[in-house]
């Protein structure tokens, strides 16, 4: 069971002496409670203390962290098994899957795929993550070959996946100082793999079908010295995997098998609908997704259900409320009022730089609501917009006095009016139909 | 296993019967008992408990539809009745969901058209149906009536009950003994509460389907899938008023700018993706009934449910 904050500052030295990087130590007791640092932050903890915290305090799933520089990412330290209940922490990695026997070009273009593609959405950069790397072939000298090709091409993080200790070896000579996941330690193949996870440092995927057999497996490899684990519960269907996932995500999050608090692997490439696969390992607790190179409609429905599921649903993505610029307006440039969703905000910016004509976004704090919902939930009122006129000068940039508002806000039009003492101008409710509605009513 | 999972639930999801067979007293080929879970969705191999159901959306009048569809279905959209037909011999569905847009033209008013077309589906398609009616207060009870009085005997589901509107869809079902889907706005305490006013008038539990309003994929998805979530949470841990079957509509999907601005030539594709990721991460987080509109899209979720789910009830006899 997890600790109370006051049950934990019982333990503490008291002495406020913020080395651990907190200003008290009932703050730090209190970020121990939810998992957000560490125990050995202060020095002044005795043994005994330590041994207690540790085992309650420490994220009950690890974070661990692949690749190095800019591309690297880490998964795990998550806390819940509903988002709603807190919010998922770290969007799984996916890779895209290659064969160590495809050709140089073939694993060439792949690497320049996941280096370069990006998809962009309410603001934010969506990418694929890095490479999994096969030894299809078996032969130790064509798996490093292929590994040293993706290395040249891309610092991607990467996943080596091969069977032959020696295959494994050759490959880490070339990229085992960035971090690589290995994949995967078995009951018969751990020693060899331990010793070289440990030897470069690197995150190693254990891998047992069964749940006892994976946490025996796990302890065994942190006696080897091997911290980094990630788990693989090779389903042979997607029943399988969501009732192994699920269950070790509440073993985990409730500390009722510590041994097993680490993230999970899914390789969707296996499974015989891979796109299935991944739709269920991103819903449902995968922290690492293999998969092979993806059709753009999948890649882009894939890459967007992972944003939805990890946008925080108490939270919604907001912009900053403000006066934004659409090219370069002037005095006589329409002023067009929104809400501060970031959704909304990209949306209805997209449509206007189509448009072409120069104009100024009136951004209002809704606490990141949807027009419809804010109107809806009474977050966008005639006071908020006047305050907003004011608060951001909108009346220094413009010689005119018209604000066009969005159509689901008409209900509101005249009481702006009255407040504001602008004109209002009703636009279309839907941003698409913006252009029209600027060439006729704005410019006559 | 050596490890004692523990969730701590207590609920079960309440039984609602669609469709009824010859020997229950309707004409469909297929009835299907959905509810009945009392985990998560697929954690349980509960021998005979169905998959989730997939139904095809078709409308009577396409005017509004999104073109994807009426350029893949071809003329099939302009006669609702063989459309209903195809999506059974063809498309494989296990519902057909018809739309009467037909009544949400201005002043619509020829009642006596709606009754035709719920009769001609239901001749022309052996499939349990799902029929969304009217959008317009003072035509409602006329048309649900309408609805209601045709499909007598076919254990309908008829939709949509919402918080301010409610009384003549219930009263129909009630009347002729259908079930009805109760939407509310992406929220657990309103999907609750509507469960309660139905209840108060009479709407007996194993009746109701819940739907929480799906937000497409990208468009609050993100929202509606917590909501789903928690519903099926709450009714797990023993909320007997929340303790329904959910449907799953993401109406807005064909619109939405991925899909509505996709090239040409994979727009079909990209629709089926949305399509099929919010089906599937609906029916992980508890949806029963997926309705989809593109055809392509059900054997992609046919395949992903039948991995998930071994079995699919047929409870009634031909
Ligand atoms: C997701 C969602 C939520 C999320 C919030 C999401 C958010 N950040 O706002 C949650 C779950 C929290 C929520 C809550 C509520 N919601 Co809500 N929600 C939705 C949903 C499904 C989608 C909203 C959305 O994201 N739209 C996308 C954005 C981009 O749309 P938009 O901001 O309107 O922008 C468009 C246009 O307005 C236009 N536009 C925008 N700015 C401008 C500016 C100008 C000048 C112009 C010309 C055009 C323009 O361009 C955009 C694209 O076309 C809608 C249903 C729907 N289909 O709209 C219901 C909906 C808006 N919600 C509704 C309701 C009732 C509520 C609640 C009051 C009830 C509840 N559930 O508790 C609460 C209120 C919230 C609160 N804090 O109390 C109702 C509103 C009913 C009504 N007609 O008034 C709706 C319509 C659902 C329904 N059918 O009943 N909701
Ligand atoms: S380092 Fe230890 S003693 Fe010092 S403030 Fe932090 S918790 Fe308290």
């Amino acid at each position: 069971m997890a600790l109370k904050a006051l049950d934990i500052y019982k333990l503490l030295p008291k002495k406020n002496c913020k080395e651990c990087g907190d200003p008290t130590c009932l703050t730090f007791a209190m970020k121990l409670a939810g998992g957000k640092t560490d125990v050995d932050l202060c020095p002044y903890l005795d043994e005994g203390a330590k041994a207690v915290l540790g085992a309650t305090t420490r994220p009950p799933i690890r974070l661990v962290k692949f690749g190095i520089g800019e591309r690297s990412f880490a998964v795990g330290e998550e806390f819940v098994l509903y988002r709603h209940e807190k919010t998922f922490y770290h969007p799984p990695g996916i890779l895209f899957k290659i064969a160590d026997n495809q050709t140089t070009d073939e694993i060439q273009a792949v690497t320049t795929r996941v280096l370069n593609e990006s998809f962009i959405r309410v603001g934010a950069d969506l990418r694929f993550n890095g490479i999994a790397i096969e030894n299809a072939s078996g032969s130790a000298d064509t798996f490093a070959r292929a590994v040293e090709t993706v290395e040249k091409t891309a610092d991607l993080p990467l996943a080596l996946m091969a069977k032959d200790p020696a295959a494994l070896s050759a490959a880490l000579a070339h990229c085992g100082t960035y971090r690589p996941l290995i994949h995967a330690a078995t009951g018969g193949n751990y020693n060899e793999f331990c010793a070289l996870a440990k030897h470069h440092d690197c995150p190693l995927v254990i891998k047992e079908n069964n749940i006892d057999k994976l946490a025996q497996l796990g302890k065994d490899c942190i006696t080897k010295g091997v911290q980094d684990l990630v788990l693989d519960l090779s389903p042979d269907s997607l029943q399988a995997f969501i009732v192994r996932s699920t269950n070790i995500r509440q073993l985990a999050i409730t500390r009722v098998a510590p041994e097993l608090g680490y993230p999970v692997f899914l390789d969707a490439s296996v499974m015989d609908q891979q796109d299935a696969a991944l739709v269920l390992g991103i819903s449902k607790y995968a922290s690492v997704i293999i998969s092979n190179p993806l059709p753009q409609a999948t890649a882009k429905a894939a890459l967007t259900l992972r944003q939805n599921i990890y946008t925080d649903p108490q939270k919604p993505i907001q912009m900053n409320p403000g006066l934004y610029r659409v090219g370069t307006p002037n005095k006589d440039s329409p002023v067009l009022m929104t809400v501060n969703f970031s959704l909304t905000f990209f949306t209805l910016q997209g449509y206007l730089e189509s448009t072409r004509v120069p104009c100024f976004m009136l951004i209002i704090d809704t606490e990141g609501l949807s027009v419809l919902t804010a109107v809806a939930a009474g977050k966008l009122s005639e006071m908020l917009v006047k305050e907003s006129i004011k608060k951001f000068a909108v009346e220094d940039e413009v010689s005119h006095r018209t604000l066009i508002i969005p159509g689901y806000a008409s209900p509101l039009s005249g009481r702006i009016e009255e407040t504001t003492g602008w004109k209002v101008l009703v636009g279309p409710r839907d941003a698409a139909e913006i252009g029209d509605f600027l060439n006729e009513e704005w410019k006559k | 296993m050596v490890f004692d999972v523990q969730f701590g639930w207590n609920g079960t999801i309440t039984e609602v019967m669609l469709g009824a067979t010859k020997t229950e007293g309707g004409t469909r080929s297929h009835s299907y008992r959905i509810g009945g879970g009392k985990t998560l969705p697929f954690l349980e191999t509960i021998p005979n408990s169905s998959a989730p159901l997939i139904a095809f959306e078709i409308c009577d009048n396409p005017q509004y539809w999104s073109p994807i569809i009426l350029s893949y279905c071809g003329d099939l959209v302009n006669d609702c009745g063989e459309w209903a037909k195809t999506a059974d011999s063809v498309y494989g569905a296990d519902m057909v969901r018809l739309y009467l847009t037909s009544t949400r033209q201005r002043n619509f008013s020829d009642i006596a058209s709606v009754g035709k077309t719920v009769e001609t589906v239901l001749s022309k398609t052996r499939l349990p149906l799902i029929i969304e009616g009217s959008n317009e207060p003072k035509i409602d009870s006329e048309v649900f009536l309408k609805c209601g009085e045709v499909g007598q005997g076919e254990r309908l589901l008829l939709g949509t009950a919402e918080a301010g509107r409610y009384r003549s869809i219930a009263a129909a079902a009630m009347a002729y003994n259908h079930s009805v889907i109760a939407q509310s706005p992406i929220d657990v305490n309103l999907a609750k509460q509507l469960n309660i006013l139905l209840k108060e008038i009479g709407v007996s539990s194993d009746h109701i389907v819940i739907d929480p309003y799906t937000g497409s994929l990208g468009y609050g998805f993100e929202y509606s899938y917590s909501a789903m979530e928690r519903i099926r949470f709450a009714a797990q841990k023993g909320d007997d008023d929340l303790a329904r079957p959910i449907i799953c509509s993401a109406i807005d999907t064909l619109t939405v700018k991925e899909v509505r601005e996709a090239e040409t030539a994979i727009q079909d594709d990209v629709a089926v993706q949305w399509e099929f990721t919010t089906g599937l991460a609906a029916a992980a987080a508890g949806a029963e009934i997926i309705c989809v509109r593109h055809p392509r899209t059900i054997p992609l979720l046919r395949k992903a449910f039948t991995s998930l789910k071994s079995e699919k009830t047929d409870v009634g006899g031909q």
